[in-house]
């Protein structure tokens, strides 16, 4: 069975917030998962001194991460996308940003 | 048939009532004259019904209570305060301690309360009033923790107030400033009229005067049992033994207190250290208290920068926090409370009877 990190949604209504987990691609979101790599919370919070930018807080274990990535665990996309930022995935085109780029080439060509 | 007109008659003919209930200027008679007989509404003829009880609160409010009309200036006004004929009960014993001198002097100035003058409730003689921090000690509070940047436990020292007070203080004045700031009005008749009720700690630049206990000992649940422990008379037995006889891991009671400095302070004091020498050693100590203080946030705030990678996109709204965090702190069941996530197998809480949900602390 394919293995796969992806998030699985805690919280409340209208306060998500996600664990992202290692699972068998064919379990339920919220049953039991293989590890819990970490979190993601999706509502950004306001710094504290009150400068710069307001922040999404993700916890994560990069290190198992890792592992999981090299024996095979397919990420989903939100979890790509997360797992692009701190480069341990190739970064993933969307879907909108890929026809642009083609239709690019195709202009050029 | 005659048109139906209302006679528009005199409803409660002035002949009717009694003397002393006639609208006469208002000078002359006392407001709360009408005893019995009056009508309460201008088209009503018939007499009131006077109970006993309404006699008898008219006979106060003209006898004993008239006193409450015009309230003693600068001091608290409750009713045990006063005996049974209105008067002060404390201006009696200060005229019987003193009688040559409180003749000339103290006639009109009302003596300081006492004690049993603060019992608001005379039927609840436990009840006892006590000192709310006056304006200007709570201008001082700010000024010396904002202005000065003293520390909220010096402050709570020097002036004799309990930690939180002192820390409550500093949060509202600074919304208070705020909103001065913004224009916004205040409640100040209102703030004014309550603090002419109550007793008052008053702010003395040169010799604070205490405003409550600071050095409390916390009760700690480990410490509510009763524990005979045999020990052996040859040795010491101190308060650190126990705490240890309590719980393996309770601190001693010299140092659960709030302050525990002020324990080296009066130490020194009964040495007879010279007075500078304590002071400086004290600042000293305070010094270095605060630069472990500062070490130790920094330590901290080190450690998150190595371990939380920051992602800022150029073009996003937020920014990115990564923190890296360990899947083993769950433990070996994965139930440890370290353990990263949201956790399985545990209903949420938030609903359940008793369940706190006000925040106890102020992110700082």
């Amino acid at each position: 069975m394919v293995v796969k990190i992806r998030l699985a949604r805690f919280g409340k209504r209208n306060a998500p917030f996600y664990n992202i987990v290692v699972a068998h691609a064919r379990t339920a979101r919220n049953s039991k998962p293989l590890e819990v790599l970490g979190t993601y919370d999706p509502i950004p919070k306001e710094p504290l001194d009150g400068e710069g930018k307001a922040f999404k807080d993700i916890r994560l274990d990069r290190a198992r991460a890792k592992y999981w990535l090299g024996v095979g665990a397919q990420p989903s996309d939100p979890a790509w996308r997360l797992l692009t930022m701190i480069g341990l995935m190739p970064k993933k085109f969307t879907q909108t940003q890929q026809s642009q780029s083609q239709s690019k080439n195709a202009a050029e060509a | 048939m005659p048109p139906r007109i209302r006679k528009a008659s005199l409803s409660c003919p002035l002949s009717h009532l009694p003397l002393s209930t006639r609208p006469q200027p208002s000078s002359l008679i006392p407001k709360y004259l009408s005893q019995h007989g009056a009508c309460s509404r201008d088209f009503s003829t018939s007499l009131q019904r006077s109970t006993g009880l309404r006699r008898d609160m008219f006979r106060w409010l003209n006898g004993p209570g008239a006193v409450f009309r015009d309230p003693a200036e600068g001091s608290t006004n409750y009713l045990s305060a006063y005996d049974r004929e209105g008067n002060l009960n404390r201006r009696k014993r200060s005229a019987r301690s003193d009688d040559a001198e409180a003749e000339n002097s103290s006639v009109q100035e009302v003596p300081e309360e006492e004690l049993i003058d603060l019992k608001p409730f005379p039927m609840n003689r436990n009840f006892i009033s006590h000192n709310v921090l006056s304006e200007e000690l709570r201008e001082e509070i700010y000024s010396r923790v904002v202005t000065l940047g003293r520390s909220v436990r010096v402050v709570s020292a020097e002036l004799g107030i309990d930690m939180n007070r002192v820390g409550a203080v500093v949060r509202l004045k600074t919304i208070e400033k705020e909103w001065q700031k913004e224009g916004k009005t205040l409640a100040k008749p209102y703030a004014r009229a309550v603090m002419e009720m109550v007793p008052k700690t008053p702010y003395n630049p040169n010799n604070p005067i205490p405003h409550e206990s600071i050095n409390d000992l916390p009760v700690h649940s480990a410490t509510m049992q009763q524990i005979f422990e045999p020990t052996s008379e040859s040795r010491r037995f101190t308060r650190e033994d126990a705490a240890k006889v309590f719980h393996p891991k309770l601190l001693p009671a010299d140092k659960r207190i709030p302050h525990p400095e002020l324990i080296e302070l009066e130490r020194e004091r009964l040495e007879s250290v010279p007075r500078e020498e304590r002071i400086n050693r004290q600042r000293e100590r305070l010094a270095k208290e605060a630069q472990l203080a500062t070490w130790r946030k920094e330590k901290k705030e080190e450690y998150e920068r190595k371990h939380t990678k920051v992602i800022a996109p150029k073009a996003g709204r937020w920014e990115f926090r990564f923190t890296d965090v360990s899947v083993d702190a769950a433990g070996k069941d994965g139930r440890g409370p370290d353990g990263v996530g949201w956790r399985y197998g545990m209903p949420h809480e938030d609903r359940k009877r008793g369940q706190v949900k006000i925040p106890t602390s102020v992110p700082a």
